[in-house]
């Protein structure tokens, strides 16, 4: 990619200055007469100027000294003299260069020569005067969509209402000639909401209660509702970010350390809707569960040097975070836009030691880069400071309220995400001009008003009558004719399909691909009344342990019976100082560091009737030594012991949960089959409960639930949280090797083979079948409609309900409702958000 | 065998209006205008319509396959350095090409290609296959700014498929949920061009027919019915009743072209068994019980490849098969699984024996039923790998890299006997067809250590340039992305090797 752009015209008064040799008579006789017309700058000059020239002499450039930015640069020249005299064509300097009458001396430097009318047209406009309209300028634009902007917002009217961004497309579509359509009906409003804040299919029995309702705010409420769904919507937008922030479960660079995942800093940050700048400042100046972000993905062996991980990490930030792109630059001085070698070692720098030498094209230039922000003017970086007070000055100026783009970028990005084009497009690009600035710029100064509260904004878009629009076809419209009319129809993405598939048919993911603590985001009471609801205290073989206790093995039982397997059941424990827990004889659990307690699934292990848990525990010596076998126990080395266990069991709604307490029996023998499941200990006592969950010393605090909190999900766990599968790799789902910030909603003939008979949807289909199958119903008729409720939102048409029926026979099986399943799953009324 | 079966009008137009269209509408990389000057520049004329890339994934050693050099027979004591070639010469249908023993057949048919010896691979530090895989197959050196795409992605984006109801490509062999599988998967793609032209993947060239077939467990009259149900329940649906949108019209239109590979005659090219006994054993070293091979337990000694000679016979097979349906870019590795294969840490003599036996026969047929067939004109074959080895350098002998293979002073177990390093400045290639040159030889290495290369060196931009140029596709073709053209050939510095052409 690097030397690509060598394509260009380029005029340069470069170097060394052109010597002045006068052209001879001989060489003025030769010149291309001066064209007869009247010259307009605008229509003849400028285009020359653009194609030609301002690449080095323009738009902040100026080699050899010369610069376009205006009349008065033009006539004083460069190095080597003014470049015209006005009415002298023939001796200006300009018409000399650009004549190439002296071969040593011809501009443009690179690329086609002027051809003899552009030199005639040059000279007529010299010699009519060098008429330059003061508006028309080659200076570096400046940089737009930068400085925070207030907006007043034009007056509430009948037809505009009174929500804040309808206010402001009202004069938008005023000037457009847009009379707004009515608002869609609940059902596709719900659909879009549900889908837009947590992923997810409206539940049928809450649909209904939408539609039901009567109060005249009531999707204000919904919105409201549904974004106070920390989990579901950290779920949701995990998928975004992590597009975003390229961190995957698995890929490349994790095979020998040189990627790392950020997925536990990024779940919670989600959960507890981290304000977003500080979102932005603890990934730029990162913490160990953030370092990935701007570590990149290193590979052994030699690296391009516009790959290095300081500038991937600059390339990276620049585009997530300002919505600049400098990949070019990192190699050459940009030649797509403005952004020139030294900007990307600028923000490089930020990431080493050491000032960076700049590299052109793998070749090194000799020349140390200067530390520098994107745009010095919001804050200034020391290039000799160490590098942790460089990130720190990064996040600080990123962050500060003076820095309009960093809220622009994210509120564009919601935008398209909600509307399926941005204000400003491409969204990585915002250096070009919204549609409808006001907008822009009053979300963005919103978002920093309200503590940049990411779901204020969220909530701000998703309430307008704009986001309520019917939905349009988007696919056709070129960007430069683009007039905003409603929000685009939109194909769900991979992991929404997935789990839709999952809502509707009952099949999700087992386990998640990394360490969630799904308790983030939540109260503690919350957490303790779905986690816990049972008491469960710290146990041992005598009271006082809390404070002291001999360093031995103690052995616990506890027994139970269950009717039934338990749907689910898990255990979390910990213990001071390590323990095995065995479940009816098998070993499920062991762990040694109280402060981590251990979580497993023993579903497997229990069997109707009897049960028993059985724990050796032990209480280490102070020097966290296991206590020596055959030697009995030192009052010297007593010191706190305790063991906690809370167990999971649910059979449907009925929780069967049991912790430790003093229902539990201990000993301090160890005997033969001990964790048998038929062993009757001889001579034990009851156990002694020496603390509630939280005591001292242990000091648990919520690391419990933490724990415990994968149970929440087990079974039911979505697709954000899992690697790609060739079902959602098909579906869209990226390679997150490269920032990925859209994804393409077109659909391709790989991806429907994938749909049609791939075996991942296959597998999936036939295990949704038996689900749903295993829920009987009493009719087609009501397997059809339960199956339209959940997929679509509706009932099904009185055609539909027959083919259906027709399809599932007399006595449906397997088969006819996998068939039925996948027909519905197809239907573009499924697949779009409309 | 005639090719222009598929593609009489009445069949493209039943199937060309619906690949051709979603791929238009599908907003895909813009493709920009050449940048060689335009005016009077003849446009290229294809000497091939279809590739075959044979890829010998892991490291094919160039002494011992297509350019072997003085032979050094096993006994215990020999040094590493005195160890060249671990096979004799053996001669080819050319005066003057030797190949190292084991290769006859493929020898027998040298009268009809090209081989190159000058292959050099890119200078990336460290050695790591994947690496260098990522490198060969798009031109560029990981990482990336962009999601660079493939070779067979870009002739797919470029030429589209030859029969429209084929997808344009097809990669066979390899499977990607082992080590290193994320990093072959990302390459394995189309980028920044879009899936439309990613790779349609049959890992398991035994079970191609799978991919082709209706799922798993369902039999095509159910297919036919789930298929027939859909679309009557699709003229039902109430949203169809609305105006059209680009997004359900491109949903539907992928929902046809695949329902339409799936019933088309072509997909009765993936299925293996419908070719008989006989030329499947032709393909396979004589193998013709596949029911074991995806199952081999993938043991490091040297006898996974002799356990599972043939797989790579039937991905030959298969690739026949293909090009006679009528496909654009088929991809037929050996598979690159770490230690195993070419990929000859130890053990390297006793690999090479059945790697050699795995490809020798299939290459050779592959040639010899593509000319019967009338289609190796137009068909270019290549073999081809990421990097050669030697027995002592690890990289260049210039350019040193970190040895990941120790060795020992004296070679007292056949294990150590072998190619077991990494070697980057020399390779083989193989041409075959496709206005390739017949009996040519490109390149020379030298005959003493190191084997490197002596004259007419060939890097991938202009390998690529040369299998571009067959296609008909100028090495300067750019595509747009992020507003920046993205070359084909790396910064469009790729020279089709002219001399390689008859």
């Amino acid at each position: 990619m690097k030397n690509a752009f060598i394509l260009t015209l380029v005029l340069g008064f470069a170097g060394t200055a052109p010597a002045l040799a006068r052209l001879t008579p001989e060489q003025v006789a030769a010149l291309p007469p001066a064209a007869e017309v009247t010259v307009d700058f605008a229509r003849d000059i400028k285009p020359v100027f653009d194609a030609s020239c301002v690449k080095c002499h323009g738009r902040g450039a100026a080699k050899g000294g010369f610069s376009l930015d205006s009349r008065e640069t033009f006539l004083q020249g460069g190095d080597s003299g003014p470049a015209a005299e006005p009415g002298r064509s023939a001796e200006s300097l300009l018409i000399e260069l650009v004549s190439g009458l002296d071969p040593d001396n011809v501009m443009p430097v690179k690329g086609s020569r002027l051809t003899v009318g552009q030199v005639g047209l040059f000279r007529a406009w010299i010699d009519q005067g060098l008429v330059w309209p003061a508006e028309v300028s080659f200076v570096k634009p400046p940089a737009l969509n930068l400085h925070p902007r207030e907006v007043s917002l034009p007056p509430v009217s009948e037809i505009a209402g009174n929500h804040p961004v309808d206010r402001l497309l009202q004069p938008y579509f005023q000037e457009h000639g847009i009379r707004p359509a009515a608002p869609v009906e609940d059902r596709g409003f719900a659909r879009r909401v549900y889908l837009d804040t947590i992923g997810l299919l409206p539940p049928p029995e809450e649909l209904a209660a939408f539609e039901e309702d009567s109060r005249p705010d009531k999707r204000q409420r919904l919105v409201e509702r549904l974004l106070a769904e920390n989990q579901r919507y950290a779920e949701h937008w995990l998928t975004f970010w992590n597009d975003l922030l390229r961190n995957d479960y698995e890929g490349t660079g994790y095979i020998d350390g040189g990627r790392k995942q950020i997925t536990g800093w990024l779940h919670a940050a989600l959960a507890e809707n981290k304000p977003f700048d500080r979102f932005v400042a603890e990934l730029v100046n990162p913490t160990e569960g953030t370092e990935g972000f701007v570590k990149g993905i290193v590979w052994r062996g030699r690296i391009n040097s516009s790959q290095t991980p300081p500038m991937q990490a600059a390339q990276n930030i620049s585009q997530v975070f300002m919505g600049v792109n400098l990949k070019c630059a990192s190699c050459h001085d940009s030649l797509i836009n403005d952004w020139k070698l030294a900007d990307a070692y600028g923000m490089a720098g930020i990431y080493t030691d050491e000032p960076l030498e700049m590299v052109r094209c793998d070749k090194p230039t000799g020349r140390k880069a200067e530390t520098r922000f994107l745009y010095p003017e919001l804050g200034e970086i020391p290039t000799d400071a160490p590098q942790a007070e460089k990130r720190r000055r990064l996040a600080e100026i990123l962050t500060s309220k003076q820095n309009g783009r960093l809220t622009r970028t994210l509120v564009n990005r919601l935008w398209e995400k909600f509307m399926g084009r941005g204000l400003v497009e491409p969204v990585d690009d915002m250096e070009q001009p919204a549609w409808c600035p006001d907008l822009l710029d009053w979300l963005a100064e919103d978002l920093a008003a309200h503590g940049y509260d990411l779901k204020h904004t969220m909530q701000v878009i998703l309430t307008s009558r704009a986001y309520q629009m019917p939905a349009v076809s988007l696919g056709e419209q070129k960007q430069s004719d683009f007039v905003f009319n409603g929000p685009g129809v939109r194909r769900m993405s991979a992991e929404q399909f997935r789990d839709a598939f999952g809502t509707v048919a009952g099949v999700w993911f087992e386990s998640p691909a990394a360490q969630f603590d799904l308790t983030a985001g939540r109260s503690v009471e919350e957490v303790d009344a779905e986690l816990l609801p049972r008491p469960v205290k710290w146990i041992w073989s005598d009271a006082g342990a809390a404070q002291k206790a001999l360093a031995e093995t103690v052995y616990l039982w506890k027994r139970f019976s269950l009717e039934t397997v338990p749907e689910e059941a898990f255990v979390a424990a910990t213990c001071d100082n390590s323990f095995t827990l065995y479940v009816n004889g098998n070993k499920v659990l062991t762990g040694s560091d109280f402060n981590q307690p251990r979580f497993a699934d023993i579903r497997s292990r229990l069997r109707p009737g009897e049960n028993v848990f059985a724990v050796a525990a032990v209480n280490h010596t102070p020097g966290n030594q296991p206590p020596a076998e055959d030697q009995p126990a030192v009052e010297a080395d007593a010191n706190p012991a305790g063991f906690l266990l809370y167990a999971r069991l649910r059979q449907g709604r009925q929780v069967l949960d049991l912790g430790t307490d003093a229902t539990w029996v201990c000993s301090k023998t160890k005997a033969d089959h001990w964790e048998q499941r038929d062993f009757t200990p001889a001579n034990a006592t009851a156990a002694v409960e020496v603390g509630e969950r939280s005591a001292a010393p242990w000091n648990l605090g919520d690391r419990l639930a933490g724990t415990l909190s994968v149970a929440l999900i087990h079974g039911e766990v979505r697709a954000s949280f899992v690697p790609a599968d060739p079902l959602t790799t098909a579906l869209g789902r990226p390679n997150r090797e490269q920032v990925n910030t859209t994804r393409p909603s077109t659909a391709t003939t790989l991806q429907a083979l994938e749909l049609t008979n791939g075996g991942t949807l296959n597998g999936l289909l036939q295990e949704a079948a038996k689900h749903v199958l295993a829920e009987g119903a009493a009719s087609n008729n009501e397997l059809v409609s339960r199956l339209y409720a959940s997929a679509l939102g509706r009932p099904p048409t009185p055609n539909e309900a027959a083919l259906a029926d027709e399809l599932l026979g007399t006595s449906p099986g397997k088969e006819q409702v996998e068939d039925l399943l996948w027909a519905v799953l197809m239907l573009p009324e499924f697949q779009m958000i409309y | 065998m005639n090719r222009t079966r598929f593609t009489n009008r009445r069949d493209f137009l039943k199937t060309a209006s619906a690949a051709t269209l979603s791929a238009l509408a599908a907003g895909n990389a813009r493709l920009l205008a050449q940048t060689e000057p335009a005016t009077g520049a003849p446009k290229l004329q294809p000497t091939a319509d279809t590739i075959v890339v044979l890829w010998m994934a892991g490291g094919m050693a160039h002494t011992e396959t297509f350019d072997p050099k003085r032979y050094t027979p096993f006994e215990k004591g020999i040094k590493p350095a005195d160890v060249m070639s671990t096979f004799p010469a053996i001669d080819t249908a050319v005066d003057g090409i030797k190949f190292s023993q084991g290769l006859e057949r493929i020898g027998a048919v040298m009268d009809r290609g090209a081989l190159i010896r000058s292959y050099t691979a890119g200078d990336l530090g460290f050695i790591l296959h994947s690496r260098h895989q990522f490198h060969w197959h798009t031109g560029y050196a990981p990482p990336q700014t962009v999601a660079c795409p493939h070779l067979g992605a870009v002739i797919a984006r470029t030429l589209g498929p030859l029969n429209p109801a084929m997808p344009a490509f097809i990669n066979i062999g390899q499977r990607f949920d082992m080590v290193e599988g994320q990093e072959l998967k990302a390459f394995t793609t189309a980028g920044f061009l879009g899936s439309e032209y990613g790779p349609f993947n049959i890992a398991l060239p035994e079970q191609a027919a799978n991919a082709v077939r209706p799922p798993m467990g369902m039999t095509p009259s159910r297919f036919e019915n789930r298929d027939r149900f859909y679309r009557r329940l699709l003229a039902e649906s109430p949203v169809m009743l609305h105006g059209s949108d680009h997004q359900r019209e491109s949903l539907l239109r992928s929902m046809d072209n695949a329902h339409r590979l799936l019933s088309s005659p072509a997909a009765k090219a993936f299925d293996l068994a419908l070719e008989p006994k006989e030329n499947v054993a032709k393909y396979t070293g004589g193998v013709t019980d596949f029911t074991e091979l995806s199952d081999t337990n993938r043991t490091r000694d040297g006898s996974y490849e002799e356990r599972t000679i043939g797989r790579f016979g039937l991905g030959c097979l298969l690739a026949r098969r293909l090009v006679e349906a009528g496909a654009r870019y088929i991809e037929v590795t050996t598979e690159y699984i770490p230690f195993l294969n070419w990929d000859t840490h130890e053990h390297g003599h006793e690999k090479a024996v059945n790697m050699k036996r795995t490809i020798d026969a299939p290459v050779a047929q592959l040639v010899l039923d593509l000319e019967e067939r009338g289609l190796l004109d137009r068909t270019l074959i290549v073999l081809a790998s990421e990097f050669s080895r030697d027995s002592l350098v690890e990289g260049k002998p210039e350019q040193l890299v970190k040895d990941q293979v120790p060795v020992p002073d004296t070679i007292e177990d056949i294990k150590n006997y072998g190619m077991h390093r990494h070697f980057t400045d020399a390779g083989c290639v193989l041409l075959f067809g496709g206005g390739i040159k017949r009996g040519h030889l490109h390149g020379a290495t030298a005959e003493e250590r190191p084997c490197k290369t002596l004259q007419d060196r060939v890097v991938i931009e202009d390998l690529h340039a040369t299998l571009y140029r067959a296609m008909g596709i100028p090495s300067t073709q750019a595509y747009e992305v992020e507003k920046r053209p993205f070359y084909v050939t790396r910064d469009g510095l790729g020279r089709p090797i002219e001399s390689l052409f008859g």
